[in-house]
């Protein structure tokens, strides 16, 4: 292509320029954007970012500018060597491992390390024996050992009870043998197994003496440490392109016999007693039910930002980009609106807007609860390990008994809607965008492609549901037999019971907390017909999937905005924040609340939390006005979340406005297309006939 | 590698799953597929697709690992390939049509032969088509439509492109005033064309006061404000975006005329294959037979615009692809819903909560109502959608020649709803296919469930022909301005099932009583549905009435209400044609086909009800008991509908081939499927990586330290 003429180079946007737009957008509100950046990372955070940021930056190794235009086999290299750089630099700057997750969360693609950095070091830490940590954690911790963490098969994901994997005990050699005795036993989905890991944490169903104990973890070894070829009987590669996540190596692997050792088996909670051969267990696994709280607090947390890139994106675009004059607009008037203006356009990115801060809030709490109550655990009842105590599932706590039981609950709920929320609303701010948000610079499609897993993955958002609901059953049942309420849930569920005969009467419009109480009442109300259903008339657990569905997304939703809302009435809050930033964080508070109020409106109806009147009111007229208190701050809000230009990587989403002048320069500078001419005509057999630095002559044929 | 593997099998038989699915339905698919796409649409399809399987060119096996510019090489050779076999078999242009659908990728050559070719033949002057056409049939030229620009694409009276008449030397000047001048999107023109059909501002010189610049013959069309030009250009004066043809490339070299710079535009969410383009013009002069002048010419000797009669053949041919839209969004749905309904009954997980035996085997995950709640609905829509584009196919069709001569006839009311419609089911099928694909779980995910591709190129359809939300605004006027015309005149003779519709709900609003859609005996009254989703339009309808004309309320302010309204009169004509449908074919189909598509048409009317279930009890339309005790319905209604999903989404006759799916294949060999995807044809697995982070190879000995992997960077 030749280069871009002068007369091109000159060419400015017409009217006023994105910066220029941007900045008025930034004068309407006078909103304290480092301060609120503050409230929600903190300053030592934001500069820790900072920090880091500068370091990769200044990495070639990192520059994304091909990254919307490679093949997946160029992908999967890139990632490699990105991961590899990246672990050279923590090396190097001796990063601890937050500022190392901080990095990788800069960089945004999922890596080739992703799985031994998280689930395979953990199961490792967590069910190890003091003997396995010196065997297998130790080189795992040196990249000696790389793994990744095989539980799904191509036939059993959710139902980790039905992996077809087996693990048979040898009494004679002291050995397991691990066989896959169907197709749809093969580990699949597997991140990291693909091309990349030489060990494996593998799930396989234990097997002794002809009994089948259920799933265990295995560490086994899969390719050779210098070859990197697959090891005998171990069959193993790459799953193929996918939605997203092409950087990420997603595995398939097949056993055929393969023995391994005795120290295989991760022995900390249960072992195979090698003189004895005899199964035992040992000690209470409660702490893997509370790594698995904590992973999904995180992905309530990170839906928070998640959205927030979206939202920031589709934000500063829309305050830029100009379509058609207002209807109204008195004769003579200049311009067109900037398509921010148009409520159309107000209500699928506002009530988005306010989301990101609900979640962020909510995820922090729970965060909050759970390293309170990990502390409280730590120091109380170390004792407490009874080998015959299956431990803190969900379905075998104690209801109502204690608080992590109903963090755990809860956290499975808040994955199930926070995830939806963040992916739904991502492809919402895409389609804001109109066709711009369709191009890859957009920088939307690409990151909402590579989420999307997170709503199958952790649990499956449909089916977390029934986890839910079958605790806030359970709960019901301890209410029905007055016992004394123990925490949050149960409290709610007493309130709404001993006042079933009078009825309610929140003043949605008027008060904050009454919004929480409204919501807190349809949530028990659907919790209570649920339990009639269930109890009473017997129905079928499977016939009331979709009611359980219904009862665990009315209680998540009523954690949301609780949470959201004592965040805003806390000290912490107040003490950190202007008063008129708290005002603009209360009005999203009750867009966000009365939005989804309004949404769900015949469930609030039915159970009588409020009148038809009232949901009325709140979408005519409530709704209508915070969009337009919320409107003038909108770009400052979406700047508080502080997202680096290198980090969004989106044209749409500069935080200079500069849209079309990097659509532009994108399209005609890094488009490795445009260094090819073509032949065009059906006739001819040529594609392309000239490719630019490739001299003259390469010619493409049919 | 070492090969176990090839004798290993599932753990469940996937053909036995299906061939069961389909023992326990008496439909008789091959019926119920013509009743659906004509006997014709089958024996092309078969015919189009043994040539298209027989190509290697076609395969698709490598697509998803191809970068951008290899999936645009791989679309060209393709587009060009079904050239050479068009030909050489002497397809019509049916059957080609067939080979694109068949091959479904957007080929490079899209826009020639539909938007660029149409604007000719539809604005083009006799003359200019006698030039032209042949050109285009022959191939000797290719070519895009250039309207939309990087500043502005809904609003087209907004363009920034100039074609200034230059009084003198009698010639255009196309040039490109700013940088968000340039054209921006065009399919078809990034690499492709020689030729585009340019839209825009025309410029004429401003008559010495007094004197129009423009005369009209025939009707009128909406009056184009004058766009406000710069100060150099102030004695001259816009007459709106006009259509120029104009030659961009040379045809020898292939490369852009001096004074135009032309390029792609980059990779996209999907269309990779599509070569979506951007052009700017410098001043470049072009002779006065390049505006299409039908319907306008520039007069030579005064520079003044002449325009002639009216477009109605413009908004007829609207009305045409709007039906084409929906037919379109009917099979996309059908593709999505039949990979899920296949794949959901193969799947596997869990036993029943309540069994009791261990030796149950695990529920089909179709049989869960959480699995069923997002998948049969969107099967019901699909039928949905078939009965209304039929009836546009046919409204259109009977109303031809009347609109030749200018008039709509019966078509008026559909043309103005069209736009509603094709709003809410591009709407429909886009989140459909998103909704079945998570519907799938893991596998939903990866690159064999066939939803992929499909997804990222049909994202497009919610945003171009008109941008999904703001078309709605167009539906919402028209149905203001009827609500004011019955409001003013409640005796006026109805012209047309509007009309009629707003003088029943005006002469009964004082004393609607909410209706059950149950009767006495608890058994669903069709009627009753229809008749709800009647009010609930009409209701919606005063109110903006009301809002707009009454309360004189802003309309920016008013726009969420009418996206609303919108929605509700679109779904009202899915809900009353579908009903319609309902007593016109028992006679063709046999049992038990026809209850199965009226237990497909309560399920969608009424799932559409619960999601929306606050406008219809806020609008009288029903009762609150109706909304109390509808999951309940809606559940009894999946299981009678269940044992037919698999014979349901198998009269679409999608092939495999097209669906191109490990997951939604006909004999259910879902996870061999799978595994060779996996094992056998990803490229991925030919290369041994080296996974040291200390060393800086990538390829394991490649010994390069990593350069070759900067070089790509
Ligand atoms: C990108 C990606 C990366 C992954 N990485 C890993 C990894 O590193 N290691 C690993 O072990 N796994 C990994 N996984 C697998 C992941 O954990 C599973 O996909 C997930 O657990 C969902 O299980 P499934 O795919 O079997 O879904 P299924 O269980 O097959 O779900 C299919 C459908 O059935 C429904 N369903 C199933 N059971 C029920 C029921 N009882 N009641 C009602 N409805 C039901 C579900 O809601 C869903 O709609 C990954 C997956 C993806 C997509
Ligand atoms: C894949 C693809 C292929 C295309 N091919 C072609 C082609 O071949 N030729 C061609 O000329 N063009 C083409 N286009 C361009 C396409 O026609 C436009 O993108 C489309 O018309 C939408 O316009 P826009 O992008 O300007 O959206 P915008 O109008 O900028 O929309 C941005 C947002 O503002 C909202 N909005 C805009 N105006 C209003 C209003 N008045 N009231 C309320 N809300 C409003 C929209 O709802 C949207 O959310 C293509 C686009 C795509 C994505």
């Amino acid at each position: 292509m030749a280069p871009t003429p002068d007369w091109v180079k000159q060419l400015k946007p017409s009217g006023p320029q994105g910066h220029e737009l941007l900045a008025a957008e930034r004068a309407k509100s006078d909103l304290p954007v480092e301060q609120l950046s503050e409230l929600l990372f903190t300053k030592e955070v934001l500069q820790k970012k900072q920090r880091i940021l500068n370091v990769l930056k200044s990495e070639k190794v990192f520059d994304k500018s091909q990254n919307y235009f490679s093949g997946r086999t160029d992908r999967f290299e890139k990632a490699l060597a990105r991961a590899k750089k990246l672990r050279n630099l923590r090396v190097k700057h001796n990063w601890d491992l937050d500022e190392y997750r901080t990095a990788t969360e800069l960089i945004s693609e999922p890596g080739p390390y992703g799985l031994h950095d998280s689930m395979f070091l953990i199961t490792l830490r967590e069910q190890g024996t003091p003997e396995q940590h010196e065997v297998f954690l130790k080189k795992a911790k040196n990249y000696e050992y790389i793994g990744c963490y095989a539980q799904t098969e191509l036939g059993h994901g959710s139902n980790v009870r039905g992996l077809e994997t087996t693990a048979t005990w040898n009494s004679k050699d002291k050995t397991f043998t691990i066989h896959s005795p169907h197709l749809t036993a093969s580990k699949w989905w597997i991140g990291s197994l693909g091309r990349t890991a030489n060990h494996a944490v593998v799930m396989a169903q234990l097997i002794i003496a002809g009994k089948s104990y259920g799933p265990h973890p295995f560490v086994v070894q899969i390719r050779d440490l210098k070859t990197h070829e697959p090891l005998e009987n171990a069959h193993v590669g790459d799953i193929g392109p996918k939605f997203g996540y092409n950087t990420m190596d997603n595995g398939f692997l097949l056993f055929n016999h393969y023995k391994a050792p005795h120290v295989s088996m991760l022995a900390r909670f249960s072992k195979v007693d090698p003189d004895t051969n005899k199964y035992a267990r040992q000690g209470s696994p409660s702490l893997i039910y509370g790594t698995l709280t904590w992973v999904r607090s995180t992905i309530v947390m990170q839906a928070g930002s998640v959205l927030a890139r979206g939202v920031t994106i589709a934000t500063r675009y829309s305050a830029i980009r100009r379509q058609f004059q207002d209807r109204d607009a008195p004769q003579g008037e200049k311009g067109e609106n900037p398509v921010i203006n148009y409520t159309m356009v107000q209500m699928r990115l506002l009530p988005l807007l306010a989301a990101t801060f609900a979640l962020h809030f909510t995820g922090k709490a729970m965060m909050d609860l759970y390293s309170e109550n990990q502390k409280q655990m730590n120091q109380g009842n170390k004792g407490r390990e009874d080998p015959n105590q299956r431990g803190a599932g969900p379905e075998e706590t104690q209801s109502g008994s204690d608080i992590l039981a109903d963090l755990h609950a809860t956290s499975c709920g808040l994955k199930a809607l926070s995830s939806t929320i963040a992916a739904e609303g991502l492809e919402m701010c895409r389609r804001t965008c109109g066709g711009h948000g369709y191009s890859s610079f957009s920088g939307i499609g690409p990151w909402y492609a590579d989420y999307l897993p997170t709503i199958t993955w952790e649990g499956d958002n449909y089916m977390l549901t029934q986890q839910v609901a079958r605790y806030l059953l359970k709960s019901a049942r301890s209410v029905l037999a007055n016992q004394a309420p123990n925490n949050d849930t149960t409290r709610i569920l007493t309130d709404f019971r001993s006042r079933s005969e009078i009825g309610c009467a929140f003043d949605i419009i008027g008060s904050d907390s009454d919004i929480v109480s409204a919501f807190a009442w349809r949530a028990s109300f659907l919790t209570f017909e649920a339990l009639k259903h269930r109890d009473e008339q017997k129905k079928p657990w499977n016939d009331l999937l979709v009611d359980f569905y219904r009862l665990s997304k009315a209680h998540s939703q009523y954690m949301v905005v609780k949470n959201f809302h004592s965040a805003l009435t806390a000290e912490e809050t107040r003490g950190g924040i202007a008063g008129e930033t708290l005002d603009v964080l209360r009005k999203l508070y009750r867009l966000y609340a009365l939005h989804t109020l309004e949404q769900e409106g015949s469930e609030f109806y039915v159970s009588g939390a409020c009148s038809r009147n009232q949901i009325s009111l709140a979408r005519t007229n409530a709704v209508m006005k915070l969009l337009k208190a919320i409107r003038p701050h909108a770009v400052r809000l979406v700047d508080a979340w502080a997202f680096d230009d290198w980090v969004l990587d989106s044209s749409l989403g500069r935080k200079d406005g500069k849209v079309y002048e990097d659509m532009f320069y994108r399209a005609s500078e890094l488009n490795p297309l445009n260094r090819i001419t073509v032949d065009p005509y059906p006739d001819s057999e040529v594609l392309f006939k000239r490719i630019e630095g490739r001299g003259e002559g390469v010619r493409s044929k049919l | 590698m070492p090969d176990f593997t090839s004798r290993i099998r599932p753990c469940y038989d996937g053909s036995l799953t299906l061939e069961t699915e389909r023992r326990s339905s008496d439909i008789d698919v091959e019926e119920l597929a013509c009743h659906l796409l004509s006997r014709d649409f089958l024996r092309r399809q078969r015919k189009v697709l043994q040539v298209l399987q027989g190509e290697h060119i076609f395969s698709k096996t490598q697509q998803m690992n191809l970068s951008r510019p290899e999936r645009y090489r791989l679309g060209l050779a393709r587009a060009k390939a079904i050239q050479r076999i068009v030909r050489r078999h002497g397809w019509d242009d049916d059957h080609y049509r067939m080979a694109e659908y068949l091959n479904d990728e957007m080929s490079p050559y899209h826009l020639h032969g539909t938007m660029f070719v149409t604007t000719i033949k539809e604005q083009g002057s006799e003359p200019q088509k006698a030039y032209w056409l042949p050109q285009i049939e022959s191939w000797s030229i290719i070519g895009c439509y250039a309207q939309s620009e990087l500043g502005h694409g809904s609003n087209v009276r907004g363009l920034e492109t100039v074609a200034k008449w230059d009084p003198v030397k009698k010639e255009f000047e196309i040039h490109s005033p700013h940088l968000t001048a340039s054209k921006w999107w065009n399919g078809s023109l990034g690499r492709t064309a020689t030729h585009a059909v340019v839209v825009a501002q025309l410029l004429l010189p401003r008559a010495p006061s007094g004197k129009p610049t423009a005369t009209r013959t025939g009707l009128p069309t909406a009056t184009a404000e004058p766009k406000r030009v710069t100060a150099a250009e102030e004695e001259f004066e816009s007459h709106g975006p006009q259509p120029f043809i104009l030659r961009i490339r040379d045809e020898r070299t292939h490369q852009p005329l001096p004074g135009i710079v032309i390029g792609d535009i980059g990779p996209k969410y999907g269309y990779a294959s599509m070569d979506n383009g951007y052009m700017l013009f410098n001043h470049v002069r072009v002779p006065k037979e390049a505006m299409l002048s039908r319907y306008a010419e520039v007069s030579d000797e005064m520079g003044t615009l002449n325009r002639k009669g009216h477009p109605a053949v413009v908004y007829g041919s609207l009305t045409f692809v709007r039906g084409q839209i929906i037919m379109h969004a009917r099979l996309v749905l059908a593709r999505a819903v039949t990979v899920a309904v296949r794949y959901c009954c193969v799947r596997r997980q869990f036993r029943d909560r309540d069994s009791r035996s261990e030796d149950d085997e695990e529920m089909k995950v179709l049989d869960y109502p959480t699995v069923q709640i997002r998948v049969l609905p969107l099967l019901a829509t699909s039928f949905a959608l078939h009965y209304t584009g039929e009836y546009m196919y046919k409204l259109y069709h009977q109303s031809r020649q009347t609109i030749e001569k200018g008039d709509f006839g019966p078509l008026a009311e559909l043309h103005s709803a069209s736009s509603g419609l094709k709003s809410l089911c591009t709407m429909l099928a886009a989140d459909g296919i998103e909704t079945c694909r998570r519907a799938m779980g893991g596998h939903g995910f990866g690159g064999g469930s066939g939803l992929v591709g499909l997804n990222a190129d049909y994202l497009s359809k919610p945003t171009v022909e008109g941008d999904n939300w703001m078309i709605t605004q167009q539906v919402a006027a028209y149905l203001i301005k009827k609500m004011t015309e019955a409001v003013e005149n409640r005796e006026a003779l109805p012209k047309d099932p509007t009309d009629e519709l707003f003088q029943f709900y005006l002469k009964s609003r004082s004393h609607r009583v909410p209706q059950s859609i149950a009767n006495e005996d608890g058994l669903i009254d069709d009627e009753a549905i229809v008749d709800a989703f009647r009010w609930r339009a009409a209701d919606l309808s005063y109110r903006a009435y009301q809002a707009r004309v009454v309360e004189q309320k802003p309309w920016t302010r008013l726009m969420i209400q009418l996206h609303s309204l919108s929605r509700a009169y679109s779904e009202q004509i899915l809900v009353t044609n579908f009903y319609n449908s309902l007593d016109s074919t028992p006679s063709t189909l046999s049992e038990p086909t026809p209850l199965v598509l009226r237990t497909c048409f309560r399920l969608y009317a009424l799932f559409t009800l619960d999601s929306f279930a606050s406008a219809f009890t806020l609008t009288n339309a029903v009762s609150s008991d109706t909304i109390y005790s509808l999951p309940d319905v809606i559940l009894e209604l999946m299981a009678d509908l269940r044992p037919h999903a698999v014979k349901l989404v198998d009269a679409w006759s999608i092939p495999d081939w097209l669906l191109d799916s490990a997951l939604g294949r006909s004999d259910g060999k879902v996870y061999e499927d799978l595994f060779d995807r996996a094992h056998r044809r990803n490229p991925l697995n030919r290369v041994t990586f080296d996974p040291r982070w200390e060393s800086e190879d990538i390829v394991l000995g490649s010994g390069d330290g990593g350069r070759q992997v900067l070089a790509k960077l």
